[in-house]
């Protein structure tokens, strides 16, 4: 039976480990695998497609104490590499089967190796996304790239991944994307049924289980939250960039929101809303996928398509929404976030809207500081 | 009878020892260092000359270590305060194995060998997070002495967890729980288990091997002891002298360094 | 305390030739007649940008210039003024500066980009560094995308024995989608210097880097003798500037043929950089410019002799065998790109490298200098300082600065650890001595 609140119960599943997350899961389902997959974004349909469970491993939140993984990394990497190493060092990974990392930055990229280096028993690999965008190649070789991973998912599951099957589960996360896409629609509907916290929030589950079951999810929390009374509050609206892969715990949204921001549009767990629209079911499903990465998905600062200027979709993304302003929130020392900052802070006071950047870690504790720096922010927009 | 002397210059305070070649300590002398380093030694050396009822000629050799080791002048030999810390914690108790040494700036663990030979060992890394500075700084907000940290810390009901390590940011964290009404032994308190769970944290890169001895000036903090101890389930040593460990390794250094010249 | 000693010729060679390169920049800027292509150093295809007569330049290789000389700072600064953050790679902030300063750096004027040439060779920070290069300069860019070694089936350290292989992770379709760029590129550059492709000219240009490589690769195996003639860290920086920036011309090719006589030389005097050659050590990580003697005299001092060092394979990997191929030169080209330099390699392969310069090269002790700005670098050297101490028990130090960004060096730390090292190791030496001595 689903308890009576949907936002609640995403929450919850959420902030479990992810240790626990997947022991129940394969408790309920005995003898199928898990395989993890690191943010930005992952080609989970080739997971699902084989019949294991895609599970996000994006960091231990602020519930976690590194003890060991910080003697691996050094101090100026940032968090998330470091506490999904702890993840595994503590033991917290003994269920799962395999693990993707991607090329969004050089310490994933190291952390792979690491990976590799320190569980042995696990299938480790790494998916090398196009950066040639513009390349009329480039299609065919992440096609190619996808392959490779296919065979090497077909060969963790023990069974083939046909392509009728991944075409099913492209279908699947079609629906998923939909919904991810009403509940961003709620968001732009001016009545403040629904906060960005919250909306993390069930992104957050929705990486910890089977599409199937978060479509269900979704659909009732939709149900749930377009029901709401709505309310009207004397806010600033914002845009909030810069937290595509490491995620700041739910408090800190919240106390984001609580300092006087709506937060309109966020890049958080940006994996979920990474495509535009749907996906093609038709024809060669990896052709398909590596298309849409090309050609259908939306900005962040780990690609590099050289089709556009950087800054240009948070300037439209400014527009679309009818934001006030923009809070730039990176992890520390998250190089994609803090160099094209440099970039956006250029466009924005170009287009004369006003922004404000803050640093955060997964890992925080107290959001006192950050709150009252939103909160001067907000007064000198309000005052203006 | 061979007498020899450790200088140990540190940023804040200068020791020196004197030894003779029974081992035993002689003399002892702490000044604080001041903005004069080569002074400081001067004066130190001084100083302990004049406990021991000796004079310059009588020592044979002396060893500066520290971070001012190469402003010792009079001084035939540096060594670095972590081979000198290894040999002073291998004296005092010579089933140490491992060393945990926590100063103002470092923190360090050095892995020993049975004749007190450093095997490993790690510092922390540029950051000083995790240091004796950190607690000083969180000493300082919270207006009290770095000596009173540990007792009163050892009156923890419920201990805080404090989201950063950083001595640049503990003020702001601890003015935030300050604002919350919690107890000051239990941020103290805080503050200790969130070092001692950096430094184990730390030392692990060599390899905890016991007995794990405990020296530098946050050893003399009892609350740190416990932290330590409860972390790593093993009682640590400590002695009343861990302030002049890395002096008296130096004097064992020099002993060493006359007693092979005498030899040849 | 016996100090490094730099005799003979290919320091002077070195220089002169450098000066002359950024002469050549210079009068390239002044005159505006030239076509000049910004490119990365490592694992690049500047063979193919010679041979429509682009002047390469290297914007790592400037910002190198600038922490050589300490003249880096205002220029970081300068990018720290437009939100570049302290945490960014210190290179591409002093480049930015230096940009934004007119290109004007006090040893050279760097000429205007005619075309961005991002060769993405494994480091990240290569492909935004281009990026807001063309969105400030309006250059044309192309991104030239390398697939990263990727870990595979077999690939991995398994305790001391295994390891990773060289260089068979690369795929076909990875090769295929290098050339297919390639050939893209070739139409970019025609285009923009009005010039067709001249393969003649390219395996021309192919034929002195063969040559080269072919040197390059011999010099790098004589530290392999003891006492090693030069330091494959020190003196191997030294040498690479010509073989990156003046690779593919004769000029680089005499410079090695000059090297390879005077090490031969030293091989045979038993020659080293050193009075005395106590310890052979392999270095991991790139130097701190700024701080470059400074860090020499650190283990000058204790008498130890880098015979091998990581830094010096990220634009190339000769010494494992890469030799570019006149006969088949986008091929080799891109093999060169995708499988034959450090950056492009997993981590995992870093290791392999390192442990075989250990055994290979018989050294005594590993140093990793963790630099701050450069995460390709090193991101994760804890775990590999883990691997070499732990499980092969190799006496390893791992020290941290910086390798652009003068705040991050601090001397006094830095020399503390470096002794303390030292002295333990040398307290070993003088024991198995000693046992040796008395049986
Ligand atoms: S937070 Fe930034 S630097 Fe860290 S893994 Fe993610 S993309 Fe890389
Ligand atoms: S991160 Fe390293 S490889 Fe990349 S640009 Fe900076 S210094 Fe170069």
């Amino acid at each position: 039976m689903r308890v009576a609140d949907p936002v609640q119960e995403a929450k919850d599943l959420s902030e479990t480990p992810v240790g626990r997350v997947i022991e129940s899961w394969k408790s309920a389902h005995p003898g199928a695998k898990a395989v993890g997959w690191f943010p930005v974004f992952s080609p989970i349909e080739l997971t699902h497609a084989a019949g294991m469970l895609p599970i996000s491993i994006a960091g231990g939140g602020n519930q976690m104490e590194i003890a060991h993984a910080d003697s691996r990394f050094q101090s100026f990497v940032c968090s998330i590499i470091k506490s999904t190493l702890e993840l595994g060092l503590t033991g917290q990974l003994e269920n799962l089967d395999g693990m993707i990392f991607h090329s969004i930055c050089d310490p994933a990229k190291n952390l792979t190796s690491v990976f590799k280096r320190n569980f042995p028993r696990l299938m480790v690999d790494f998916i090398h996304f196009t950066q040639n965008f513009a390349s009329p190649v480039a299609e065919e070789y992440l096609a190619a790239e996808y392959g490779r991973v296919r065979t090497r998912l077909a060969e963790l599951a023990g069974t083939e991944i046909t392509d009728g099957q991944i075409r099913s589960s492209i279908a699947t996360y079609n629906r998923v994307r939909e919904r991810v896409r009403r509940l961003q629609g709620i968001r732009l509907n001016g009545r403040n049924q629904l906060s960005a916290a919250e909306t993390a929030a069930l992104l957050r589950a929705g990486g910890r289980m089977m599409p199937e079951d978060f479509l269900t999810l979704l659909d009732d929390a939709l149900r749930v939250i377009s029901s709401r009374p709505g309310k009207a509050r004397d806010l600033v609206h914002v845009v909030l960039e810069g937290s595509f892969c490491e995620q700041p715990p739910l408090e800190l949204i919240q106390s984001i929101e609580e300092a006087g921001c709506s937060i309109l549009e966020d890049d958080f767990e940006l994996g979920f809303r990474w495509f535009k629209g749907d996906i093609s079911t038709e024809g060669d499903p990896l052709r398909a996928l590596a298309h849409a990465y090309i050609d259908g998905s939306v900005h962040s600062a780990v690609k590099h398509d050289l089709r556009y200027r950087k800054a240009a979709p948070l300037v439209e993304k400014v527009r679309r929404t009818g934001a006030q302003a923009v809070v730039v929130l990176t992890a520390k020392f998250c190089e994609p976030a803090l160099f094209d900052y440099a970039l956006y802070r250029e466009a924005l006071e170009e287009n004369n809207i006003p922004h404000v950047l803050v640093e955060f870690e997964e890992k925080m504790w107290a959001f006192d500081k950050i709150r009252s720096e939103i909160e001067t922010f907000v007064e000198s927009m309000m005052f203006d | 009878m061979l007498i020899t002397a450790g200088v140990d210059v540190g940023s804040t305070q200068t020791k020196a020892v004197l030894i003779d070649d029974s081992r035993a300590i002689r003399a002892s002398a702490i000044i604080d260092t001041g903005g004069h380093i080569s002074k400081a030694a001067e004066r130190v050396f001084d100083e302990v000359l004049s406990t021991g009822g000796l004079c310059r000629k009588d020592v044979s050799c002396v060893v500066g270590t520290g971070y001012g080791r190469f402003k010792v002048q009079f001084g035939d030999i540096q060594i670095t305060e972590i081979s000198c810390h290894a040999k002073g914690a291998v004296f005092l108790f010579p089933g140490t194995r491992t060393v945990i040494d926590m100063g103002g700036q470092d923190a360090k663990g050095i892995r020993v060998g049975l004749n007190g030979e450093v095997d490993d060992f790690v510092m922390n890394d540029k950051c000083a997070a995790g240091t004796g500075r950190f607690l000083s700084n969180a000493s300082e907000t919270l207006n009290l002495t770095l000596d009173a940290v540990g007792e009163l810390s050892l009156r923890a009901e419920r201990p805080v967890r404090l989201s950063t390590v950083c001595s640049v940011f503990v003020e702001s964290d601890i003015m935030a729980y300050l604002a919350q009404g919690k107890k000051v032994e239990d941020i103290l308190a805080g503050v200790n288990s969130a070092i001692a769970a950096r430094t184990i944290a730390l030392v692990r890169r060599v390899g905890i091997v016991p007995e794990v001895t405990f020296t530098g000036g946050v050893s003399r903090n009892i609350g740190m002891i416990r932290a330590l101890e409860t972390k790593l389930g093993m009682p640590l040593n400590v002695s009343p002298q861990s302030q002049l460990v890395g002096a008296l390794g130096a004097a064992l250094w020099a002993m060493e360094h006359a007693e092979s010249a005498v030899r040849s | 305390m016996p100090k490094a000693i730099h005799q003979g010729l290919i320091h002077d060679l070195q220089k002169n030739l450098m000066s002359h390169y950024y002469e050549k920049l210079t009068r390239a800027a002044e005159t505006r007649q030239e076509k000049s292509a910004w490119m990365l150093i490592s694992g690049n295809p500047v063979e193919l940008v010679r041979a429509f007569g682009f002047l390469p330049v290297y914007p790592e290789v400037n910002a190198l210039q600038l922490g050589v000389r300490k003249q880096a700072l205002p220029f970081i600064l300068k990018a720290e003024e437009r939100g570049y953050s302290m945490d960014n790679c210190a290179y591409v902030k002093a480049d930015v500066g230096l940009y934004f300063s007119g290109l004007k750096a006090p040893f050279a004027t760097i000429p205007e980009p005619s075309l961005i040439l991002c060769n993405y060779v494994g480091c990240g920070v290569y492909l935004q560094w281009f990026e807001h290069l063309a969105e400030y300069t309006n250059a044309p860019i192309f991104n030239l995308d390398i697939p990263t070694v990727r870990p595979s089936a077999s690939e991995g350290l398994q305790g001391k024995t295994q390891a990773g292989t060289a260089a068979d992770h690369s795929n076909a379709a990875d090769q295929r989608y290098v050339m297919r760029q390639l050939e893209e590129l070739i139409a970019v550059c025609e285009r923009i210097t009005h010039r067709d492709f001249d393969e003649a000219k390219l395996r021309r240009i192919m034929e002195f880097s063969r040559e080269t490589g072919e040197l390059w690769a011999q010099i790098k195996a004589m530290t392999r003798t003891v006492p090693s003639p030069f330091d494959a860290f020190f003196d191997a920086v030294t040498m690479m500037g010509p073989l990156y920036c003046l690779r593919g011309t004769e000029e680089c090719l005499d410079f090695f043929r000059a090297v390879h006589r005077e090490m031969t030389e030293r091989v045979e005097q038993r020659i080293c950089p050193l009075e005395e050659e106590r310890f052979r050590i392999v270095i991991e990580g790139p130097p701190p410019w700024p701080f470059l003697r400074t860090f020499r005299d650190l283990f000058s001092k204790w008498g130890a002799v880098a015979v091998a060092s990581t830094y010096s394979t990220v634009g190339g990997l000769w010494e494992f065998g890469f030799r570019h191929d006149p006969d088949r030169p986008l091929e080799s080209i891109s093999e060169h790109m995708l499988q034959y330099n450090l950056t492009n390699r997993s981590f995992l392969q870093r290791y392999e490298q390192i442990r075989r310069y250990i055994t290979e090269w018989n050294a005594d002790a590993l140093i990793i200098h963790s630099v701050k700005s450069c995460r390709l670098f090193s991101a994760g050297q804890g775990d590999m300082r883990e691997y070499f101490s732990k499980e092969l028990g190799i006496p390893t130090l791992l020290v941290e600065s910086d390798l652009e960004d003068p705040r991050y060096f601090s001397e006094a730390q830095m020399r503390n650890r470096v002794d303390a090292f030292f002295e333990s190791l040398a307290h070993r030496k003088s024991v198995r001595d000693r046992e040796a001595g008395t049986c």
